[in-house]
């Protein structure tokens, strides 16, 4: 009644040919999609001639008929402003992804994700506070998403602290990190309310964007998710084992105390380079994990991974949709990933045809 | 390792929760190979002690050794390679392959970057075939049974290929069929492959069944161990469990079995607090026991007497609130005793005679009743022929015959009995104030 093993390896083959097919046509559309239309042919020559070094279309600009003053123009918003936004939004999914996959997995809950738990918002905080009263306002823009780094980690490490307690089950901490979730929203409130001059820059972070991005910023955010993301995802195994019961994980040799601190304190750390650099975006880290599961069954080792990938794809996704549905405006993406993401979620929610883990559907 | 090394050594166990002793001085050797059942109420601390044996809680006192090495000294993944676990049940959320869940038990023999190798599939298809899944090694862990769950479960923790074996209830959600099946299994495991099994059990059929020896918690205390037959006994059941049970042995396997009856205690009333009867029982040696707990259920205040102390009728008579006249240790009724005897009898509306054992110390009791017989109804328990006794050269059946004489009761066994007494004292309960003494 089930499928062998050897066609379900195929299946998730062909699930990640045709990912990594769709994901590069997206990642190539998405660089020439922003607030003024670049046409395609133009776009692509200018990818091309930018990533070959001037080898290939040695004139970025031929055949289109531009200026040599507009075709730089449209060469500094391909290259400097469309594509740095595009791959911010991929490092700051998959940070994303990883994180609500390995938080649902250490909690076993498939309700956590870094924004229940306050982490977003120990970030948002942490920029909040630096805005308003004003610290090292001199270089905004390196302080900024240090602070927000630093609330980010410091909300971490208070829910690791509970952790940490003897009395600590999963549940206690699920709950520790929501409560601690609605007293940072409280605190920002009153924040804000006493500082009204500062609300708008921070609403920058509640909402979330990719305003920040340039290659520096996305040398950094790439440079960190990919650290912390590979050691996040060398305990695929050791989740699995998670998924049966702290006891039961235990008696077959995972350190479950130890993993889930690990865990936690990576996960903290990789949502804060999200947090620092493009605010709160809600929804990712959540539905991610989910889309993977449905599509390759629960083994973390997989899990883990693809929740990167299908975050990466679907942030930049939600992106892409802001522009092509408000051109021009630069909304904020935390509003289009939950625009995006809702219905997709309930879809695969109520779907009657599951897709079984391994075939089976 | 050695013969001599046991797999298991629990020395002067101690867990305390707060105020509450979970463990007190728990002392054994389990050999290798063995299969012990852990029995006892529950909170009596049979997971307690499993959790301890896996390294679940630091103990406050004692140690546990596994094979040789202190649990505490070992790591997790030590740990895990030489002690397997099947709790009661798993919480499984994921749907996951059979034969990727079972393969999750090879991670205390993976090093952090390895995959699992053809040998570990291999292994876990063996197993899967040994515990009577191969053809679901492809379905979903969600998708099979609950007999078939817990079946997954043991063979996730036979991949660990461990000596040892722990296992918490493992057929308390199971049907009977699925009980004998998952413990035979274990049990083959234990004798082919010298795999030895710890097993918490609250069924004490299937511990008498399977196990090798049967190891008994009460309060934290460890109150009875060895071979099933040695161990189960009515008494035992009365006194841990508190349940009235009537002990038999299987005629083919010569195993014991315990088919339970009721509560002893906790939904029995005291005697003293009873209004109809009273009822006086005359017995000894245990034979009045159940007369005692039966005719208290019926809700009779009953007596009983003539009995010696330390005698299982007069702790049972102590522990029910039952008002008797009690002699010294194995010594013959001095007067006083028989008095009050004598005092007790003819108070009572009926009589109850048990088919207790009769020697010269305490033939008294059964002379003593035969004054009675012609105004109070008596009614008394047959000897079971082929259980003798009388053990007064005759003078206890010639007793016995001169009740008969005297108008009394003869009926074959303790339930007859309060029956009758309960058809002699028709409707007690709806109004005690209506009964008049017989006669």
């Amino acid at each position: 009644m089930s499928p062998p093993p050897g066609s379900v390896r195929l299946r998730r083959w062909w699930i990640g040919v045709a990912i990594g097919a769709g994901g590069g046509l997206l990642v190539l559309l998405s660089a020439l999609l922003g607030a003024v239309d670049v046409p395609v042919r133009l776009g692509l020559q200018i990818l091309l001639h930018e990533v070959s070094g001037g080898r290939v279309f040695p004139d970025a600009c031929v055949g289109s008929g531009l200026s040599p003053t507009r075709c730089s123009a449209y060469t500094f918003i391909v290259w400097n402003l469309y594509l740095p936004e595009v791959l911010l939004a991929l490092i700051v999914g998959a940070a994303l992804g990883l994180s609500g996959a390995s938080l649902q997995g250490v909690f076993r809950n498939p309700l956590a994700d870094p924004f229940l738990l306050g982490i977003s918002s120990g970030g948002t905080l942490g920029a909040a506070v630096i805005y308003v009263y004003h610290i090292g306002v001199a270089d905004a823009d390196l302080y900024l998403p240090a602070f927000a780094f630093l609330g980010a980690v410091s909300t971490g490490l208070l829910i690791l602290t509970v952790a940490r307690g003897r009395y600590s089950s999963v549940e206690t901490l699920l709950l520790t990190g929501v409560a601690l979730a609605n007293l940072l929203s409280a605190i920002l409130s009153l924040v804000l309310l006493y500082n009204p001059a500062g609300s708008e820059q921070v609403t920058f972070w509640l909402l979330g964007g990719l305003g920040l991005a340039d290659w520096e910023v996305d040398g950094i955010a790439f440079g960190s998710v990919l650290a912390l993301g590979t050691l996040l995802s060398l305990y695929g195994r050791e989740l699995n084992l998670l998924q049966l019961g702290s006891d039961v994980a235990q008696s077959a040799g995972v350190d479950a105390a130890r993993v889930r601190l690990k865990v936690i304190l990576l996960a903290s750390l990789v949502t804060a380079v999200a947090v620092a650099f493009t605010g709160i975006i809600g929804f990712v880290g959540l539905v991610s994990p989910h889309i993977v599961r449905r599509l390759a069954g629960s083994d973390y080792r997989i899990v883990l991974p693809g929740s990167a990938v299908i975050g990466a794809l679907f942030l930049l996704g939600a992106r892409d949709i802001s522009y092509l549905a408000f051109p021009g405006s630069l909304l904020p993406l935390g509003i289009f990933t939950a625009f995006a993401g809702v219905p997709f979620f309930l879809f695969l929610l109520y779907r009657q045809r599951r897709f079984a883990p391994m075939g089976g559907g | 390792m050695t013969l001599t090394t046991p797999a298991v050594r629990v020395a002067r166990l101690g867990v305390r929760f707060g105020d509450r002793v979970a463990l007190h001085a728990v002392e054994f050797d389990v050999a290798p190979g063995e299969f012990v059942a852990l029995a006892g109420p529950n909170g009596s601390g049979k997971t307690t002690l499993l959790r301890a044996l896996l390294g679940f809680l630091n103990p406050d006192e004692g140690a546990v050794e596994l094979f040789g090495a202190p649990v505490a000294d070992l790591s997790i993944r030590e740990r895990a390679r030489r002690v397997a676990w099947v709790p009661q049940e798993e919480s499984l959320r994921d749907d996951v392959r059979l034969s990727q869940y079972v393969l999750y038990g090879r991670y205390p023999h993976l090093r952090p970057m390895d995959r699992e190798t053809e040998t570990d599939r291999a292994l876990v298809a063996r197993i899967l075939g040994e515990v009577g899944l191969a053809d679901r090694a492809n379905d979903g862990i969600l998708s099979i049974s609950g007999g078939e769950r817990q079946r997954a479960i043991l063979a996730r923790a036979l991949a660990q290929r461990t000596p040892l074996l722990l296992l918490d209830e493992p057929t308390s959600h199971l049907d009977i069929a699925h009980q004998l099946d998952l413990l035979g299994r274990v049990h083959a495991l234990s004798r082919n492959e010298g795999v030895t099994v710890i097993a918490a059990l609250h069924d004490l059929n299937l511990a008498a069944r399977y196990a090798d020896r049967i190891i008994v918690l009460s309060r934290g205390r460890r109150i009875a161990d060895g071979p099933p037959r040695s161990v189960l006994s009515e008494d035992l059941l009365a006194r841990v469990w508190g349940v009235d049970a009537e002990l038999a042995v299987d005629s083919r396997s010569g195993l014991p079995y315990l088919l339970p009856r009721r509560l002893v205690t906790e939904t029995r009333p005291s005697s003293s607090t009873l209004t109809a009867g009273p009822v006086h029982v005359v017995g000894g040696g245990g034979a009045g026991a159940p007369l005692l707990r039966g005719l208290i259920d019926e809700g009779f205040r009953v007596t009983a007497g003539a009995l010696h102390l330390l005698d299982t009728d007069a702790e049972a008579a102590e522990s029910l609130g039952v008002v008797a006249a009690v002699e010294g240790p194995f010594a013959p009724l001095s007067p006083a005793t028989r008095a009050h005897h004598r005092a007790l009898l003819s108070e009572a509306r009926v009589i109850v005679v048990a088919a207790f054992a009769v020697g010269p110390s305490n033939l008294a009791n059964l002379e003593d009743v035969l004054p009675y017989a012609t105004r109070t109804p008596v009614v008394v328990v047959d000897q079971t022929p082929g259980t003798p006794i009388d053990f007064a050269e005759g003078r206890a059946t010639a007793a016995r015959e001169a009740l008969r004489t005297a108008g009394a009761t003869f009926v074959p066994d303790t339930d007859s009995a309060i029956r009758e007494v309960v058809r002699v004292l028709a409707g007690p309960r709806a109004d005690p104030s209506l009964l008049t003494p017989e006669g």
